[in-house]
């Protein structure tokens, strides 16, 4: 017996009535569209419910109207500190994963020890550390004769909070990362073994990329709110958005309009931001659409 | 035992514990060049386990496998070296009963990966090599989807165009229909036979008795982690030594003609 030639299924025919497929198409479109111009028209009354709510108390619309932009011209600190904090948190939560699947017991043990310390203490307290704890030491080894090292220890402000908020952050990632690569069937891994591919090839081009795009809506989660966080390093007099809001609303006892306006800007920031994540995650699931 | 100096694969004294379960309990056999060796047995007799250990997906307990040329000793303070694993794996293809296609890849770049990435290849170099195993297994015209849109049969044919696009000296499939609706079956036994005709070198573990009984040149029989049968077709099917093939064979017997 001979296998001549293989005989594989053959396409269906075309179908003559694709017209009914696609008006069926064209209206469920219609009603989707339908329903989110009435969820949005929900949005709008809820919204003009609470100005008008803020209005009857006495809020003083010409105040915000006059010190807005200052606090506005804090959301590029704001956003600079968040980005490079995230950017930081996310290559110490991808080191800390690794560690923690490791057989290596210092690198078990090290990434545990992280996790636990950094999820286990305050976030204000990790700054305070290491804004104001950490010069202690630095002065220390200046007095010791080590003025090149002892340098190190003292920090910025905003060094201090892209230290403490990539720190803080990377440990909590560190468990979205370990479970989105624990999230992908052992039969990719073996599938990869079986073509010859080194363990770290096989996390590389197989593993990591099915996890990044289990976990992409995990971090989209931690950006926003590590934004709302980074009110946190206002306690150092980081000039970003809550320090500015905190400032005149001392100063002229105008608290209601200028945590408000605070509010809403981060507020905005985190839709724009929910809505970029939203669209790469759209992107990331192209593989997986039939 | 068909022992030869010329085996492709020879397993000598292959033992595999799961904890305190003893799955392989020494097994010794050998493959000759351009064979196909078809490995039966009932569900948890050691089969799958015993393909698995060949490519060293599962660490042996203890023993020694070789496949073509290269020799890797396991065995309690052993320590496996990972080097001769990888050089070993390269010498055979696997193809598993779940596909195992890698989901965030097309098919072309699922059958190139490994010559692209193991083997360091160039793409442009890789492309036709892929396409042309894509061609053998008749999957070109779904080179540039993703694996999401393939039917269970497409995604088990591609599944062995990667494994060949490496050109492995010996093609393991474990239970490569077993996960097919009925209808599907079809598409993979003709592609795995056209590869057996061609003189691929392959170890099979399968259900399907008919595959067996048309294309294997030999049959293995496994009952708790031993080789308990081990001939030709038609000394099988027809006059099985052993009581436990007589009987696993049974149904098999009524319904076809020896």
């Amino acid at each position: 017996m001979a296998v001549d030639s293989l005989n594989f299924p053959a396409k269906p025919p075309a179908d003559p009535n694709l017209d009914m497929g696609l008006a069926l198409v064209a209206q469920q479109r219609k009603e989707r569209l339908i329903q989110t111009v009435k969820i949005g028209v929900v949005w709008v009354g809820l919204i003009i419910f609470l100005i008008a709510l803020l209005l009857q108390f006495n809020f003083d619309p010409a105040y915000v109207f006059a010190h807005y932009r200052f606090v506005l011209e804090g959301m590029l600190i704001t956003i600079g500190i968040s980005m490079a904090s995230i950017a930081a948190a996310t290559v110490l939560a991808l080191l800390g994963a690794l560690g923690r699947l490791s057989h290596n017991p210092i690198a078990q043990g090290v990434s545990g020890f992280y996790v636990s310390l950094v999820r286990g203490t305050p976030l204000l307290i990790q700054i305070y550390i290491i804004y104001l704890g950490l010069p202690q030491i630095g002065s220390t080894l200046n007095s010791m004769g080590y003025s090149e090292i002892g340098r190190l220890f003292t920090l910025t402000a905003v060094q201090s909070g892209i230290l403490a908020l990539s720190l803080n952050y990377g440990a909590y990632m560190t468990e979205i990362f370990r479970a989105g690569i624990q999230s992908i069937g052992h039969g990719q891994r073996e599938a990869a073994e079986s073509i010859g591919m080194s363990r770290w090839q096989i996390m590389r081009r197989v593993i990591l990329p099915q996890a990044v795009r289990v976990i992409i809506p995990d971090i989209g989660n931690q950006f926003i709110a590590m934004q709302k966080d980074s009110a946190q390093v206002s306690v150092m007099g980081i000039w970003e958005m809550t320090y500015r809001a905190n400032r005149f609303a001392r100063q002229d006892s105008k608290f209601m309009e200028m945590f408000v306006v605070a509010a809403a800007f981060y507020w905005l920031l985190t839709i724009v931001s929910s809505w970029l994540e939203g669209m790469l995650e759209r992107r990331m699931a192209h593989a997986y659409e039939r | 035992m068909h022992m030869s100096d010329n085996a492709i694969i020879s397993v000598t004294d292959l033992h595999k514990w799961f904890g305190m379960l003893h799955v392989l309990k020494g097994i010794s056999f050998s493959v000759q060049p351009k064979e196909v060796l078809v490995i039966i047995g009932r569900s948890g007799s050691g089969k799958s386990t015993l393909l698995r250990c060949l490519n060293f997906l599962e660490e042996p307990s203890s023993g020694t496998i070789n496949v073509a040329g290269q020799s890797v000793v396991t065995g309690p303070g052993i320590r496996l070296n990972h080097q001769k694993v990888v050089a070993l794996r390269l010498n055979t293809g696997m193809v598993f009963q779940e596909f195992n296609l890698f989901p965030h890849m097309t098919v072309l770049e699922n059958v190139i990966e490994g010559l692209c990435t193991v083997k360091r290849m160039p793409k442009d170099k890789a492309i036709p090599i892929g396409e042309k195993y894509l061609e053998k297994v008749g999957m070109m015209d779904k080179r540039d989807v993703h694996p999401i849109r393939l039917s269970g049969g497409q995604k088990q044919r591609v599944a062995i165009a990667r494994a060949l696009a490496m050109e492995p000296k010996v093609m393991l499939f474990d239970e490569p229909t077993s996960a097919l609706d009925p209808e599907l079956i079809g598409e993979v036994l003709d592609v795995m036979k056209k590869l057996a005709y061609e003189g691929t070198t392959m170890v099979v573990v399968t259900h399907e008795m008919a595959f067996a009984c048309d294309v294997a040149d030999r049959i293995i029989y496994i009952d708790h982690g031993l080789i308990v049968e081990d001939g030709v077709p038609d000394q099988l099917f027809s006059n099985p030594q052993d009581e436990r093939t007589r009987q696993f064979l049974e149904p098999i017997r009524k319904t076809h003609k020896f």
